[in-house]
């Protein structure tokens, strides 16, 4: 199988569209990720607080 | 009527403990796939030889189109999510129509800017006010401008419903991207997938890196969807305990 990666005179167009795509899914995963870890941790600390104060 | 059948196989998708149990293997499993998928998909992006016409721009076609393709797709859920929240007043469908909304926005603006970026070399210019670019910023702009008015309000249940019947309107432009180069005169071209007409669709070299790209981006989305709903679920959890517990 042959690779061709020389873009040649079309490589000004064609690996910034590549670094777009790959910056756009960088962002998307570490933004869900981020925002699921933030969330689930602060439910389990207001979780244990509650449990903390059970009588 | 009868009682609810509480082992429904789409319970999952009404009950927020199913979801999360669900979505807990869902989640990482399309992800892995569309990491699989994506690896495949590169190496039959650089593998394919440069196109007569378009040289190596034809390259630009695989991240292209997949997320024109999905720009409208998650569109549509958006609308479906929004629909269902709206009318059932359903807690995980509201979670699904806003965690799907950031990933359709950046779906569409890669959309656009991959576009652009093919569109200087071939037709000679970066933009022009063409229905199918016109329309897919209107697609863009109704992204945004929900995701601006879920966040504008301060009550929480009325910039849902107010983003939600925002959503249900920009509805009508879906057909009108989807057609626009089939009913007005477009410098863009017409579907060479799975609508093209007969002699337009694309040889195997180029379908099968553009199939498995467009399932790369399908996987991705879904596994992103859930960890986003996800997200909103355990919130919406916190945001209840933070209020009993400031209640006393």
């Amino acid at each position: 199988m042959h690779f061709d990666f020389d873009a040649g005179k079309y490589a000004v167009y064609v690996w910034p569209a590549f670094a777009l795509t790959a910056a756009a899914f960088v962002w998307m995963i570490a933004d869900s990720l981020a925002s699921a870890r933030r969330w689930r941790r602060e439910a389990e600390r207001l979780q244990a607080k509650r449990d903390e104060t059970k009588p | 009527m009868g009682a609810r059948d509480p082992h429904h196989p789409l319970d999952f998708l009404t009950n927020p403990e199913r979801f999360m149990a669900f979505s807990r293997w869902a989640a990482p499993m399309f992800g892995v796939i569309a990491a699989v998928l994506a690896a495949v998909g590169l190496v039959l992006t650089f593998a394919a030889p440069e196109d007569y016409q378009q040289g190596d721009t034809v390259r630009m076609m695989f991240i292209h189109v997949p997320a024109a393709s999905l720009s409208l797709f998650v569109y549509l859920c958006l609308g479906v999510a929004s629909f269902l929240a709206l009318v059932f007043r359903h807690a995980l469908a509201d979670a699904a129509a806003v965690a799907c909304a950031p990933l359709g926005a950046a779906f569409t603006a890669l959309a656009l800017a991959t576009g652009s970026l093919w569109g200087k070399p071939m037709w000679g210019t970066w933009w022009v006010w063409d229905a199918r670019l016109t329309s897919v910023l209107v697609l863009l702009l109704f992204y945004l401008g929900y995701l601006a008015l879920r966040s504008a309000l301060e009550d929480e249940q009325k910039a849902a419903r107010a983003a939600a019947i925002l959503a249900l309107v920009g509805l009508i432009n879906l057909p009108i991207v989807k057609f626009s180069v089939e009913w007005w005169n477009s410098l863009h071209q017409g579907s060479s997938t799975l609508f093209a007409k007969p002699g337009n669709g694309l040889p195997a070299v180029y379908a099968w890196p553009m199939l498995v790209m467009s399932l790369a981006y399908l996987s991705a989305f879904g596994s992103l969807w859930l960890v986003r709903i996800r997200a909103r679920v355990w919130r919406r959890k916190a945001r209840a305990l933070a209020l009993q517990q400031a209640e006393g």
